[in-house]
């Protein structure tokens, strides 16, 4: 496949660097990694890691939706964070959000995380 | 070949310093091994501090990219490690000018340590890469 898309949308926060939101390429779909930053106000949403967390994810679903995918065709989920306490809700929101056929997964402690974010999440999803 | 994959060693690359090659091609994928600010002709770490190790790392991967039959516009996505948060704008001012439209996607974070350098500033930054061949 030749396909080889740039995508940027107005559904997530807007890239605070050089960066596109997510590209095509064959068969799968790249998405920068995503922290709970508000899509409207592009402020960090208030709730501490829960919050964070969940709005990262919210930010990757509606990503992968305007490419053409889905948090369900997700084959690859990279996460980092920077609190060990967090680890069980991460684990915890993780599971309410990604279903079978679950993805792949790397998640690690993070020395720190861009202007004091506490979680960020990336991913490769197929677009089929 | 298509299909085909193999393991990639540039002489225009800083040579590797433990079992793994510049890049591992597969199909028309190019896997780039993460790249720090060394000179490719000594080895050493460059002199600069943040922007201008990122930009010898980055150098490192468009000519180990370029070797691969790829280059830095056909980048489909990158990481990138660091070491002090105080460094994050001059990062983002070296990539900005060194990655143009279209832009890969990113995923950047803070780890405690890079490589070790006796002797030498420290490793700041490195940065690594998947790209498409052809």
């Amino acid at each position: 496949m030749s396909n080889d898309l740039t995508i940027t949308i107005d559904g997530a926060p807007e890239p605070r660097g050089p960066y596109v939101h997510a590209r095509q390429h064959g068969a799968l779909v790249y998405v920068t990694a995503q922290i709970g930053r508000d899509p409207k106000t592009g402020d960090f949403v208030k709730g501490g890691f829960e919050a964070e967390f969940n709005q990262a994810i919210d930010n990757v679903e509606a990503i992968l939706k305007a490419a053409g995918s889905s948090l369900d065709r997700v084959v690859k989920a990279q996460i980092e964070f920077v609190d060990e306490t967090d680890l069980d809700a991460m684990n915890r929101i993780y599971g309410e959000r990604f279903h079978e056929p679950l993805p792949a997964r790397t998640s690690f402690g993070a020395a720190f995380l861009w202007k004091g974010a506490r979680v960020q999440i990336d991913c490769v999803a197929a677009l089929d | 070949m298509p299909g085909a994959h193999r393991g990639v060693v540039s002489r225009r690359g800083p040579q590797p310093t433990g079992s793994y090659p510049h890049a591992h091609i597969q199909g028309n994928m190019v896997w780039v091994t993460a790249q720090a600010g060394r000179d490719p002709g000594n080895g050493e770490l460059v002199v600069g501090g943040m922007a201008g190790q990122m930009d010898r790392a980055i150098s490192n991967l468009e000519a180990i990219l370029e070797e691969c039959g790829s280059s830095l516009d056909r980048v489909i996505r990158t990481q990138i490690m660091y070491t002090d948060r105080a460094d994050v704008e001059a990062m983002d001012e070296v990539y900005a000018r060194r990655f143009q439209a279209p832009r890969p996607v990113r995923t950047s974070w803070g780890v405690k340590f890079l490589a070790a350098e006796p002797g030498t500033e420290l490793v700041r930054v490195q940065i690594d890469c998947l790209a498409a061949v052809g």
